[in-house]
């Protein structure tokens, strides 16, 4: 079968880890939709991202192809640097108004 | 000197008279504008002597203005011995009458003079325009600018509203006339394929030669409607009565000289239609003779003078559609040119009257003025009796010579003309003579705005006793009529348009005329005693006064076509704007515009500001492309 | 062996991404995703990719969360706040939620995967190959990365300036 994974003896099926992912991310977005703290928010983005990059090493390891990693890497760079900019956004809210609801944040309504 | 040139220059006159006092006249010293303004007509009345004198006849094209497959149409002007009358009868009277103006405006400011004349030169180019021009187009084009400028003369005085209303009231008219001209020339068109005189005389060589001569007979009713309405015959008369808001002198230039009778001129130059449409033809005769008497009786009862001398001229003009609808073309036009003389005199002669007592126009406000402003009061009374018809004066030649055409003419149509004709002479000596006896005779009356009235300055009694001698000795051209002596004016004009094919100008007799004469001479004494007061009376408005409401009224007219066309329009007017403009086109338009604006009303609450609820909305869109993709790959 | 690994790890980066969500202070939520985050370095390494494990420790979870934890820091406790004004946003995130996971793990069904390209798993994922890939065939997105991160790092200290008032 095409998705059986040979790890140190033992037969993985590479859905197992596709599934986990899917949970994580699954459980980030509900972590987005949920919480009303914008640090919180920032960090299930960073689960959600996390997740997406177990993905990637799974398929690449499925597929005896290195992209998957690689694209994992750019992937966590560019998180990196989004949390930067995200964090550095909020600390310049903070220094304005003291934010403790995300709804707060809805001057830009219709 | 080359006669297309000449022919040519006698348009350019005007037109660059107008064009300069326009650009710049208001800015340069108003010598400049007095110059300018008369002397581009004397200027165009050379180059029409040029033409005279060279009897120069001819057709001749300047450009080709539009070329569309085998339709050709050129600027061309026809230059024969009608259109070099007409221009002499243009350029010359109308020389006199701007020459006089300049003295009558002189109380206008600087702009509203050069205006002034800018007018008039574009009235006297456009009416060049319409004798000259050698196709339909070009007539038309100039009938048009000849009611355009009759609006802007008309309301000269702008700030008052009765001079716009009457301005107004004279284009809608003449806009009527323009659209049965154009539906004519359409007619033609369709008919003969062409719209130049050459192309489209050249098919009606003889009655045998045309078919069916039906689509004529329409095109030369339509065309009536034209001439009708710039000649103010009835039905479309109401315009020129009105058109006496006007400053004194378009009364005399547009509404005694030239514009009204352009008509004439067009039944003439039309002459090849009209001699083959036997029912066209008659009715000109018959709407002329019926506008001469029903204008004489009104002018009866007018107390403006300016009113009187305006129905007047309606009445006269229609003996002039009446002698050219029977048939006798030179009569009518030589009539044209005897009430040119005698009817721009006493036009400008009231003028001196008008502006001596400070525009004061009601005449029972006058009296005495024999005594008082006598130049004024001789030429007056030479252009009554010229207009009576009294001998040597011009107007008795003219007149006989219709008349007499219309009584030995064969055939009822011309003796009833005739009787019309003659009760309308009668009538004419009784008004005439009530407007002379009234303003310049008698004691002054009580209510007189200015006691002692000065005579006219030298710039405006010149052209008015210019005109005085030739109405006196304008008779010797045709005293033909009197059985001998030469016949400059028929003879001249016969070679363009048909001779009257019957032998005229008799009456049996030969009494009758000086029957007319005494008898209209009789009819101004007896104005003389009802109104001078020898004969004590009673008003007859105590006795009929019916009838004097009737012919203030002018017969109701006016109100008759308020309420049929005025009313209904306005009717129309409202409730296309009402249900339609509202409704419809401001509905479609705004609504388009609310309806947009109501789906993004709604839209936009989709946009609460939450970001939570943003991403929900993501969340769901991933939602659907995850669904649709698992439903194509399964 | 290699299974009871996966299933220990797995566990716990389920109860760290349970601990993201749930916890109200700021800084217990970090603490859980840094417990996911080596959770899961552990499965990259199961699943032979030792430089991204490597990585995913010292960068990730050792600069990334160490920022998170700083800037938490810097901000303070979380406050007590009032009742959410969306009512029903918790309910509808559980629906699509669920509806999302259900989707995905449908999707994992009867999926055909393609057959792998065969290399040799020795040198799969080590330092020398990731390194040869990343300077020879990505190189150009090698570089725009570092310029990203260049521009991440501006925007950065542009924001948290003070205005100079």
């Amino acid at each position: 079968m095409a998705g059986s994974l040979d790890i140190g003896g033992s037969q993985f099926d590479v859905s197992w880890f596709l599934l986990l992912a899917a949970a994580l991310f699954t459980l980030g977005a509900v972590g987005v939709l949920v919480r009303r703290n914008p640090l919180i928010i920032l960090i299930s983005i960073e689960l959600m991202l996390n997740a997406v990059n177990l993905t990637l090493v799974a398929f690449s390891r499925q597929l005896e192809n290195l992209e998957g990693q690689l694209f994992a890497l750019m992937t966590m760079t560019v998180a990196a640097a989004e949390a930067v900019v995200g964090l550095a956004i909020l600390v310049d809210i903070f220094r304005v108004r003291d934010l403790e609801d995300i709804d707060d944040l809805s001057e830009l309504k219709g | 000197m080359n006669a297309s040139a000449v022919a040519l220059s006698i348009l350019l006159f005007p037109a660059a008279g107008a064009l300069l006092l326009a650009g710049r006249g208001w800015r340069m010293p108003r010598v400049v504008t007095q110059i300018v303004g008369p002397g581009v007509v004397w200027l165009s009345f050379a180059a029409t002597l040029w033409l005279f004198f060279n009897q120069v006849n001819g057709d001749f094209a300047y450009w080709t203005w539009i070329k569309s497959g085998s339709f050709e149409l050129p600027f061309n002007l026809l230059v024969d011995n009608l259109s070099i009358f007409m221009c002499m009868v243009i350029t010359g009277v109308g020389g006199l009458i701007v020459t006089y103006s300049v003295g009558y405006m002189a109380h206008e400011d600087g702009p509203s003079y050069a205006r002034f004349f800018t007018y008039m030169d574009v009235f006297i180019f456009s009416m060049l325009l319409l004798v000259l021009a050698g196709n339909f187009v070009f007539l038309i084009i100039g009938w048009a600018l000849v009611g355009l400028s009759s609006y802007f003369l008309i309301g000269f005085w702008y700030q008052r509203r009765s001079a716009v209303l009457a301005a107004r009231k004279a284009f809608v008219m003449n806009v009527i006339g323009d659209v049965g001209m154009i539906l004519g020339t359409f007619v033609l068109f369709v008919t003969y394929h062409a719209v130049t005189y050459a192309g489209v005389f050249s098919h009606l060589t003889s009655l045998a030669s045309v078919g069916d001569s039906a689509p004529l007979e329409l095109a030369a009713f339509l065309l009536l409607v034209g001439a009708v309405a710039k000649s103010a015959q009835i039905p479309l008369h109401t315009w020129l009565p009105d058109a006496m808001e006007g400053p004194t002198p378009v009364s005399a230039l547009i509404h005694a000289a030239t514009m009204v009778t352009a008509g004439v001129y067009l039944v003439a130059r039309m002459h090849p239609i009209y001699d083959i449409t036997t029912y066209a033809h008659d009715a000109v005769a018959i709407i002329g003779a019926v506008t001469a008497l029903f204008a004489a009786t009104i002018a009866i009862v007018q107390t403006d003078i300016k009113r009187v001398l305006a129905y007047s001229t309606m009445s006269q003009i229609g003996y002039m559609f009446l002698a050219v609808g029977i048939g006798a073309y030179a009569a009518g036009l030589f009539h044209l040119l005897a009430h040119g003389f005698f009817k721009a005199l006493l036009f400008m002669a009231a003028g001196n009257v008008i502006h001596a007592m400070h525009d004061e126009q009601d005449m029972r406000k006058y009296g005495g003025l024999w005594n008082q402003m006598r130049p004024t009061s001789v030429t007056f009374l030479i252009g009554c009796l010229s207009l009576v018809g009294v001998i040597p004066f011009v107007g008795f030649f003219s007149k006989e010579q219709i008349l007499g055409a219309a009584f030995s003419r064969p055939g009822s149509l011309g003796l009833t003309v005739w009787a019309i004709g003659f009760a309308t002479a009668l009538i004419t000596g009784f008004y005439t003579g009530r407007m002379w006896w009234l303003s310049f005779w008698g004691k002054p009356s009580p209510q007189r705005p200015v006691e002692h009235p000065h005579e006219a300055p030298m710039v405006m009694m010149i052209p008015v006793a210019i005109l005085a001698v030739l109405a006196t000795v304008g008779g010797v051209i045709q005293t033909s009529v009197l059985g001998f002596g030469p016949s400059a004016v028929s003879s001249y004009l016969d070679k363009v348009v048909t001779a009257a094919w019957w032998e005229a100008g008799r009456f049996p007799g030969g009494y009758t005329r000086e029957f007319l004469v005494a008898i209209a001479l009789l009819t101004m004494v007896l104005a003389a005693a009802l109104f001078a007061g020898a004969l004590r009376m009673r008003p007859w408005s105590a006795v009929v006064p019916w009838a004097q409401r009737l012919l203030e009224r002018k017969y109701y007219f006016d109100e008759i076509y308020n309420a049929a066309f005025v009313r209904t329009m306005d009717a129309v007017a409202s409730i296309g704007y009402r249900d339609v403009e509202k409704v419809v086109i401001d509905g479609a338009v705004v609504g388009t515009g609310e309806a947009a604006e109501a789906t993004a009303g709604s839209l936009r609450l989709t946009q609460s500001g939450y970001f939570r609820n943003y991403v929900l909305v993501f969340i769901a869109g991933a939602l659907i492309a995850a669904a649709l993709l698992l439903v194509r790959t399964s | 062996m290699a299974i009871a690994v996966f299933i220990v790890f797995g566990l716990l980066a389920i109860l760290g991404g349970f601990g993201v969500i749930t916890f109200r202070q700021p800084i217990r939520s970090v603490l859980s995703l840094v417990v996911v985050m080596l959770s899961l370095s552990v499965l990259f390494l199961l699943l032979s990719a030792q430089f991204v494990f490597v990585v995913q420790i010292i960068v990730y979870a050792g600069a990334v969360m160490v920022l998170f934890l700083f800037v938490i820091a810097l901000l303070g406790p979380a406050r007590v706040t009032p009742r959410s004004r969306l009512r029903f946003q918790t309910g509808l995130s559980a629906l699509f939620a669920l509806a999302f996971f259900g989707l995905l793990y449908a999707m994992l069904q009867g999926v055909q995967y393609r057959q792998p390209d065969h290399t040799d798993l020795n040198v799969f994922g080590t330092v020398q190959s990731i390194a040869v890939g990343l300077f020879t065939t990505y190189l150009y997105p090698f570089e725009l990365t570092s310029v990203l991160l260049l521009v991440a790092a501006i925007g950065a200290i542009y924001l948290s300036r003070r205005d100079e008032s």
